[in-house]
């Protein structure tokens, strides 16, 4: 193994670059917000000519290696002014680049000069940023902005509609997306059934989104990568930012500690939808006593130890809890889930060419679930708990490399699914709480180059490998009876079972000219820890569980290929990308499994195991600046499942294939006080399984289902408005605020959430009828939210 | 388990509650393939009963003369203990009574014995059915009463619950289903809302469980929701209390068939696979061994 990457990491480097044999020079430094020494993530630093860029980093560093000679330096980044220096380059040169903000917005400012198009010239495929300062802009349901929200209007990210949590990249399930927030995972991103996302975007600075082809410092999920970065928190005054909306208020309060060296930010947010509906509801409604909230916490500090250190540590933490209960009828169902994060990092610059992070990580989700009724009691609890630590070295020997290397290890702990419950007082067997532990452990070698001056590549290789350790009993189960007749049992720390696999990743990107270029990309993951899907629509309930003797970890291939164009001088950005994805060892429940089936026996005795498949093309038109901006997307795509205990063993939808998924965005200035946005939005209807015919045992309706998923419910669509309001200021005062009005939903359309059949009469007597009834959630919605900044 | 149950509701609940909207559509299902329905049983010193009837589509109104058409009066339906044979023979008095199934073929024969395999085959429109049961060992509850349910302070302590206790024996492996019958009231016995156990859950416990009366069918909504002593046995009422033991695979379809009654069309789980037991047709054919309690509600 290890000669293996000495071998790779020299024929990287032996590559020609065809590069003239003359002295080079680096340039590096950090680049960050005059006014609040915010470190700015993805901001282009480049010279015109040769045209030479570079991006910062998650952390604002960027290095860019040169021949010597007289430049114009370029920095630009949403939201500021565009900075330019002339250089000197005639040594190693540190140079700390300060943007200042744009009081005009980005539209009106004239681009002095073509700035390099990632989209254009960068080789990844299939990735994208999402700054917040434009995420900002769409329409906020509630006044809320929400980064899922936003992420599902992009093609080939599709939300599972309405009271879903979970999105799918590419036909790949919802536990296919690894989720980071400042490299902490997050388990699941949702808030009240996925209407609302956990992430406050006050807190927030980047998102960059990777739809399958992500690079060899990422793994462990099929589908994509979201990497979010928190705000590192203003070091040079104190601010704070906020609103207050009909159902949530947020507030986010942020400073130094120590003038340009340390800083805070902290950044809460608590829904009350419960107290506002309460005047609304009937005093015989059960939802009476009910109370339902969420609220969240991101909390991070950061020390600039030295030129060369920086240090972090951000947590973040968060719950949703539903509690319905009712005295008078005597019952208490109290559900809840949540995540937390906490994480600290340790940025070291060893020298111009050669940056590390070290991480040390701390990430949970439970869920919970505890009812009472009469003399009964239950409860159900399930979760994921992980301890990490990874380092990360970028080194940039050469202006036509840029390597990436380094390691990761994650120490999992599974709560799958326990339950306990009471009868009388008295507890009821329910088997022992089952809690599962597993290490998983990767190293990866990653190299950006330049094969010549219109090829780039990017390659690289991860070897990951997962164990699962007890203690641990197997139970060995007769196949017909189901009753145990076995049970094997492991020590702690015995190894039960190892896996361990090569992810090569290629990406290329060959440029036809200033305008358009191709790209392909070749990927192959491992997933080592999955999610178990209870029920047809994806829930809180959902269980990790790791792969163990019997469940192989999922294993997917991806082709993808784009042609991608610019028009206007980048005025619009255009791409066309197909993909095909091959998923194996996908997870399901048997058939007829039920919750009881838990009790006394291995969560993984009751899956069955099969392939999946998706292919689709995805269309992108975006304008990126003028009074008018926004985006056409729309996305074709097929996704099937081939499970040979399910359905028959024949193929079948799977549960989020959608042939078509339309987003329209657009977004007008008015002028500096006023700007609007409108999204649309429409989706071939999601799967069912309907009964396909129904019989009668003992006096009632049985019903006997068809194909699995073989019913499309109707499509959804709808339109969201909003306008975003800044009151003239007589004088200009510290205190700024600004008025958002939106519309969920404007044309009322009842999108469909599922179909369920209604008796009325009475067979003992003879007469019968069924109706089908389709329940919607949301309908038309407005909302007013009041922003401050100070 | 009923929590289970409530479980799942509590989430359809909180979606239809907080912001349902519903609307009547219509849908367009396929003609079904046309299968045939068993249900039968044969329980201890009684004769066999077996109905034979048809699925439907699925959304088919059923009015008195589609409901003759669901059941087949032409089938030729054999019982067998090893020994002895026995043909059924039809029979229309549960029509009269109003007790489900209205059709169908009885025994005058063999009776239900305890320890005994009961073989059933049947010849119908063309195909053949067949089934196997046996009739376990006996249970029995170690003590019943009957608790009013001060809680809810209804109606001055008229209604409550049937308690039993149980001793459970740990080397052995039973499953039973309880019914309750309230004499004057009811026209058969009902089974217990969740009425089927496997007493591995409380292995070699002794649990105290209370009865939840069941309906004679829960596809009836109007009645549940007009019955003012939902789940209740009230003041003054005989009571017949009976606890039956069943085979694994007889267990097994209740089990399934009360799921999917219970939670059928919950989209937040999978639909259920009944674990029919017999061959050629969907259905159940079940052995049931019984031991009877009497309870006069009120009097200690």
């Amino acid at each position: 193994m290890k000669n293996y990457f000495l071998y790779l990491f020299f024929l990287f480097l032996a590559l020609p670059s065809f590069a003239q044999n003359v002295q080079k020079y680096t340039i590096s430094g950090y680049v960050t917000d005059e006014l609040t020494g915010e470190s700015l993530i993805g901001t282009n630093v480049f010279v015109k000519s040769p045209m030479r860029g570079a991006t910062t980093n998650t952390y604002g560093f960027y290095t860019l290696t040169l021949e010597k000679g007289n430049y114009s330096l370029f920095a630009s980044f949403m939201g500021f002014n565009d900075w330019t220096q002339e250089i000197v380059l005639d040594k190693n040169t540190k140079l700390n680049i300060k943007l200042s903000p744009s009081v005009i917005t980005t539209s009106e400012v004239v681009i002095t000069g073509e700035r390099p198009d990632k989209n254009i010239h960068s080789a990844d495929i299939g990735v994208f940023d999402m700054p917040v300062e434009m995420i900002k802009k769409i329409p906020a349901v509630f006044g809320e902005v929400d980064i899922l929200k936003t992420l599902q209007l992009k093609p080939g990210i599709q939300s599972g509609g309405e009271g879903s949590t979970g999105f799918y990249v590419r036909g790949g399930g919802p536990d296919q997306n690894l989720i980071l927030l400042d490299e902490a995972v997050v388990y699941n991103a949702s808030h009240l059934f996925g209407f609302f996302s956990v992430f406050n975007a006050d807190a927030l600075q980047n998102i960059e989104v990777h739809k399958g082809n992500m690079p060899a410092n990422y793994g462990g999920r099929l589908a994509s990568v979201l990497d979010i970065s928190m705000k590192d928190g203003s070091n040079r005054k104190y601010r704070a930012e906020g609103g207050l909306g009909l159902i949530a208020s947020r507030l986010t309060v942020e400073g130094p500690i120590k003038k340009d060296t340390s800083s805070f930010i902290i950044s809460g947010r608590r829904t009350y939808v419960d107290i506002v509906m309460k005047p609304f509801l009937r005093k015989t409604s059960p939802m009476k006593e009910s109370d339902y909230y969420f609220y969240d916490l991101n909390a991070k500090v950061n020390w600039r130890v030295s030129e060369k250190d920086r240090l972090y540590l951000s947590g973040y933490f968060g719950r949703d809890v539903f509690d319905l209960s009712s005295s008078t009828q005597n019952f208490s169902n109290i559900i809840s889930w949540g995540n937390g994060t906490s994480v600290l990092r340790w940025n070291h610059l060893f020298n111009q060419k050669l940056f590390a992070n070290t991480s040390l990580i701390y990430s949970v989700y439970n869920f919970g679930f505890a009812a009472k009724q009469d003399e009964y009691e239950m409860k159900l609890e399930s979760g994921i708990e992980d301890w990490n630590g990874k380092v990360d070295f970028t080194l940039i020997p050469s202006p036509t490399h840029t390597i990436k290397f380094g390691a990761n290890y994650i120490y999992h702990t599974f709560i799958p699914n326990n339950v306990s419950g009471k009868t009388g007082g008295v507890s009821l067997v329910l088997g022992p709480p089952i809690k599962l532990y597993s290490h998983e452990g990767a190293v990866y070698l990653n190299d950006e180059f330049d094969l010549t001056s219109l090829i780039r590549i990017n390659a690289g290789l991860r070897y990951s490998t997962f164990c699962h350790v007890g203690p641990f009993t197997r139970y060995i189960k007769n196949p017909i009876t189901n009753l145990t007749t076995d049970s094997v049992v492991y020590a702690s720390g015995e190894n039960v079972k190892t896996y361990h696999h090569l992810e090569p990743r290629l990406a290329a990107r060959f440029m036809i000219n200033e305008n358009s270029s191709i790209k392909a990309g070749f990927t192959q993951n491992y997933q080592y820890i999955h999610l178990a899907a209870l029920s047809a629509v994806s829930l809180p309930t959902d269980i990790w569980v790791p792969s163990t003797e019997l469940v192989k970890p999922q294993f997917g291939t991806q082709y993808s290929l784009g042609y991608f164009r610019n028009f206007n001088k980048n005025m619009f950005e255009a791409s066309v990308e197909v993909y095909y994805k091959d998923m194996k060892n996908q997870i399901e429940f048997k058939e007829g499994a039920l919750i009881e089936d838990n009790i006394n026996n291995n969560t993984d005795n009751n899956f069955t195991f099969g392939d999946g498949t998706s292919y689709g093309v995805e269309l992108f038109v975006n304008k990126q600046f003028g009074k008018l901006t926004g985006w056409v997307g729309y996305t074709w795509s097929k996704t099937t499942r081939l499970f040979p205990d399910i359905n028959m063993g024949e193929e079948f939808p799977a549960k989020y294939d959608r042939r078509h998924d339309v987003s329209i965005v657009a977004m007008y200035e008015i002028n500096k006080r006023v700007n609007v946005s409108a999204v649309w939005i429409y989706a071939t209807g999601n799967t069912a399984t309907l009964p396909a015919s129904r019989y009668i045992i003992g006096g009632n309706i049985i019903n006997e289902y068809g194909g699995r998923n073989s019913f499309r419910m109707p499509a959804y669509h709808r339109m969201d408005l909003s306008v975003n309001w800044t009151p003239a200021q007589k004088k200009p005062r510290k205190f700024e605020s600004s008025w958002n009005f939106s519309v969920y939903n404007v044309y009322n359309r009842r999108n469909p959430y599922y179909i369920f059949f209604e008796n009325t009469g009475n067979i003992m007597e003879g007469r019968l009828e069924i109706k089908a009834k389709q329940v919607s959630l949301f309908p038309v919605l407005p909302s007013v939210t009041y922003n401050f900044k100070f | 388990m009923k929590i289970y149950k409530k479980y799942s509701v509590v989430l359809i609940l909180f979606s239809v509650i907080i912001f349902g909207c519903q609307k009547e559509v219509y849908i367009d299902l396929p003609n079904p393939e046309q299968k045939l329905v068993i249900e039968g049983f044969i329980e201890q010193d009684q004769y066999a009963v077996v109905s034979v009837t048809r699925n439907s589509p699925y959304f088919s109104p059923v009015d008195s003369s589609t409901l003759a058409k669901l059941f087949v009066i032409n089938a030729k339906v054999i019982v067998s203990d090893g020994t002895q044979t026995e043909e059924l023979m039809l029979d229309f008095s549960n029509a009269a009574l109003g007790v489900w199934p209205f059709i169908c073929y009885k025994g005058s024969v063999l009776k239900g014995e305890v320890g005994k395999t009961y073989w059933l085959t049947i010849y119908a429109e063309g195909d053949t059915i067949t089934g196997q049961t046996t009739i376990p060992e006996p249970v029995q509850l170690d003590s019943i009463w009957w608790l009013p349910d001060n809680k809810h302070n209804i109606e001055n302590d008229t209604l409550g619950y049937i308690w039993a206790s149980y001793n459970d024996d740990p080397s052995e492996h039973h499953y039973f289903r309880l019914f309750s019958y309230r004499r004057g009231r009811d026209k058969s016995f009902v089974p217990l809302f969740g009425s089927v156990y496997d007493d591995i859950l409380f292995d070699g416990m002794d649990l105290t469980f209370s009865m939840y009366r069941g309906v004679p069918s829960i596809s009836d909504v109007d009645s549940i929701q007009k019955d003012k002593e939902l789940f209740y046995f009230k003041k003054g009422d005989t009571v017949d209390v009976k606890i039956t033991s069943i085979d694994r695979e007889h267990y097994e379809f209740w089990r399934t068939i009360e799921q999917e009654v219970y939670m059928g069309g919950n989209p937040f789980m999978f639909p259920v696979l009944i674990r029919h037991n017999v061959k050629g047709a969907l259905g159940v054919w079940g052995g049931y061994s019984a031991t009877y309690y009497t309870l006069v509600i009120g009097k200690d």
